[in-house]
């Protein structure tokens, strides 16, 4: 080869690099076209023009290892390759995801990072097939959750059982229990929330119920009493709609005369009004696993007894409701509300 | 609880990441992971894709409608403990048809910034559509089957909506035309089974359109920007009808306005719709990105849709792909079919210059078909393979085809005539 030759081969064989730091503080070299492929790199590279030297090299996130940003390279190695079909391409990224799932969620974690979208949506997908179709406790040994959720909790009837009056009876004996455990909790916290609303008297309550007079729509009533039936709903998510379901099967079975179809699509509104609310105003609420009444036990029995009265004389009724009252307390405040919505429309 | 077992892997990573994975879970799945630990337990409530399929509950009673029950339960449990935006719904379910809770799902997801909404119920009485849908500003998907659609006089249109998808919908012609021409971001559009409809498409940003059903008539009249185009048309009597009474040209009605067309599909009576009125005009435009024609049901006893297909291919100077299907009749031997079609100097000599792949299917030996595969053959100078598959396997009609075949000219050197009798 003459000299000439020789000078035109060289920048070509010169591929530019990059340096880039990894989680341990080492420093590696890597081809520039390959490690583009990685936005955050690229980023870097372009926006900030960092990465050229050792001295300033592109510091990758903590997420991010040398054992992780081999695999990242190698998948961008396979993939900025642009003649390859469809076909080459999942079949090898159906056996780059066959590795132990410890490294699988690092690997999504350095992706994530790097925003890498199609790799993160490759192993996230690895890792809905492992969750896929398997006990609780599979799911709980291969990704080493611990168990702490109480018994009570996991009977929530999130999933779709046929209602079963014991379990929704233990629903609320637990529910019960749990709040008394979650109260002497409390006695620690010295931090006062603002809602102290369910001091008031069966009285009071009462008579807010009856001084919310003119409001046509079931609706306005329930923003009204926002407040209340956020501690019910965030603890008894599955009573009120049990309630609702009553409510259902009373409305339809009982002969009441403005009991038009608008009625009760307002009463369903109403409700899907209260997860709303809930949702939106109860978010930070759930994130810190803090939901409660923090009322005195003494005085919620108070309540309890005075409530079930009230409630007895409305829903004379209504026997089988009865029997879900006599059983529970909280049960009994979400049918007062729920009560309460039927007695406005038929003021 | 950190004990022997080693950290928690999947518990902290970010939300995006859990959301990514629980959206790729049925629901069902995705709901049960609220009992795996205390950080699992509402993670999947905020997930922003609901999907309710026929797998969400197992159909546990022959009894449609106690399953129905069942499935409305879930669902509505599911939306009541959801909290945060719902972007995507789906429900795909058979068991479902058409019952009151529906309606205040959709009022509850049009209060909840809705961007995709997907609704196949089962098989049974049409689902009316609340008013609540036209309410959902920021629907960009809307695909609906099985339902009565009837939008408010006051509606405005969805000025997000990318994609629409009705597949048997009952809505008027006015409210159809009138739906897809007041969502300006339209880009694909489909409809199926719609009866006896004469439509204007008016969408300045479509780029896909799929339909297929008993279509009168349908005029293209602002869709510059389409690039795909696959439509089926069914016959009534009417239709048949109406056809014959027609004075307009079809082909350019329905293709004159689509310069930068890329595919082309037409089926059952598509080709036959465009023969109307066709020898009336001459064609000035040109498909420069048309790179697929695909033409079923093609009727090679009338001269007028062969020349709707010579008129397509010689507008489209970059074809590279062509299957025609015939109309799988073995000919009777009938008038002389006249050749002198072929002969007509209205045929130009522009060579296919792209022309790689034709298939040619349902052939019945027509002499027409043997002319039509003679002149593709003279003028593809880059034709690489031409797959013949005959209607019929009479040995003695297929034998006829392939002599006539062999005697044919070919300008490709490469080209391969395959012959599949199996």
């Amino acid at each position: 080869m003459s000299e000439t030759d020789l000078a035109v081969i060289k920048p070509e064989m010169m591929k530019p690099y990059v340096w880039l730091q990894t989680s341990d503080d080492s420093i590696q070299q890597v081809e520039q076209e390959i490690a583009m492929f990685c936005p955050l790199i690229c980023q870097e590279i372009i926006q900030k023009g960092m990465g050229s030297s050792k001295n300033c090299a592109i510091c990758l996130p903590q997420q991010v290892s040398p054992a992780m940003l081999s695999l990242i390279l190698d998948y961008c190695r396979f993939h900025q390759v642009p003649g390859r079909s469809n076909k080459e391409r999942k079949s090898y990224d159906e056996k780059f995801v066959r590795i132990d799932t410890e490294r699988l969620c690092e690997l999504t974690s350095a992706a994530d990072s790097l925003q890498l979208k199609p790799l993160v949506d490759l192993t996230s997908r690895a890792l809905a097939r492992i969750i896929e179709g398997k006990t609780p406790e599979e799911i709980r040994d291969i990704f080493h959750l611990p168990d702490d959720l109480t018994e009570e909790e996991k009977l929530e009837p999130l999933r779709n059982i046929t209602a079963d009056p014991r379990i929704r009876l233990l629903n609320r004996l637990y529910a019960k229990k749990r709040k008394e455990l979650k109260e002497r909790e409390r006695l620690k916290n010295v931090e006062v929330e603002e809602e102290h609303v369910d001091d008031r008297s069966v009285d009071d309550l009462l008579s807010f119920i009856n001084g919310n007079d003119g409001d046509p729509k079931g609706v306005k009533t329930s923003k009204n009493k926002k407040k209340n039936r956020r501690k019910k709903e965030q603890q008894k998510n599955s009573s009120l709609k049990e309630a609702s379901e009553l409510n259902k099967k009373e409305v339809n079975g009982h002969d009441i005369r403005h009991q038009s179809s608008e009625a009760e699509i307002i009463s369903e509104t109403s409700y899907l009004h209260y997860a709303e609310d809930d949702a939106f105003t109860s978010k930070p609420e759930f994130d810190d696993g803090d939901i409660d009444d923090e009322i005195d036990p003494a005085l919620k029995e108070k309540i309890d007894r005075e409530v079930e009265d009230f409630a007895r004389r409305l829903n004379s009724d209504w026997p089988e409701r009865m029997q879900e009252l006599l059983s529970s307390g909280q049960e009994r405040k979400t049918v007062l509300f729920t009560a309460d919505g039927f007695i406005r429309r038929h003021a | 609880m950190v004990d022997v077992m080693g950290p928690d892997l999947i518990s902290d990573l970010p939300q995006s990441i859990i959301e990514s994975i629980l959206v790729q879970l049925p629901i069902r799945d995705a709901v049960r992971t609220s009992i795996l630990s205390s950080k699992w337990r509402y993670k999947w409530a905020s997930i922003t894709q609901l999907v309710f399929d026929d797998k969400c509950v197992p159909p546990f009673s022959n009894d449609r409608e106690v399953v129905e029950r069942s499935v409305v339960k879930f669902i509505t449990r599911a939306l009541f403990l959801h909290q945060g935006p719902i972007h995507k719904f789906q429900i795909s379910n058979s068991m479902l048809q058409s019952c009151p809770e529906i309606d205040q799902w959709i009022l509850f997801l049009s209060r909840n910034d809705i961007k995709v909404l997907v609704m196949e119920l089962g098989e049974g009485e049409f689902f009316r559509i609340p008013s609540s849908l036209f309410n959902c500003r920021k629907l960009t998907r809307l695909e609906l089957s099985r339902c009565e659609l009837d939008p408010p006089h006051s509606f405005k249109g969805f000025v997000c909506l990318r994609s629409l998808n009705l597949h048997q919908v009952l809505i008027s012609p006015d409210a159809v035309e009138s739906l897809i021409s007041r969502c300006p971001l339209l880009e694909s559009l489909s409809l199926s089974y719609f009866d006896n409809l004469a439509l204007t498409i008016s969408a300045p940003n479509l780029k896909y359109l799929y339909l297929e059903g008993e279509f009168k008539d349908i005029c293209l009249e602002d869709t510059p920007l389409l690039v795909e185009i696959s439509i089926a048309m069914y016959m009534t009597d009417d239709i048949a009808e109406h056809f014959e009474q027609s004075s307009n040209c079809n082909f350019l009605k329905f293709l004159g306005g689509v310069p930068n067309l890329e595919k082309l599909v037409g089926l059952i009576y598509f080709t036959k719709y465009l023969s109307i009125g066709i020898d009336s005009v001459h064609l000035p435009i040109m498909y420069h990105n048309l790179e697929t024609i695909e033409l079923y049901q093609v009727n090679f006893e009338d001269t007028k849709e062969i020349l709707v297909i010579l008129r397509m291919i010689t507008s489209s100077p970059n074809l590279k792909e062509l299957h025609i299907s015939g109309s799988s009749n073995i000919p009777i031997a009938a008038d002389a079919p006249d050749l002198d079609f072929w002969e007509k100097g209205c045929l130009s000599d522009s060579a296919l210059n792209k022309l790689k792949t034709v298939k040619l299917s349902e052939m019945g030996g027509w002499p027409h078909e043997i002319e039509f595969i003679k002149y593709l053959l003279c003028r593809s100078p880059v034709l690489e393979t031409l797959s013949i598959i005959p209607c019929v396997f009479d040995m003695g009609n297929n034998l006829k085809m392939l002599i006539e075949l062999v005697k044919c000219r070919r300008a490709s050197s490469r080209g391969e005539v395959i012959f599949i009798h199996e």
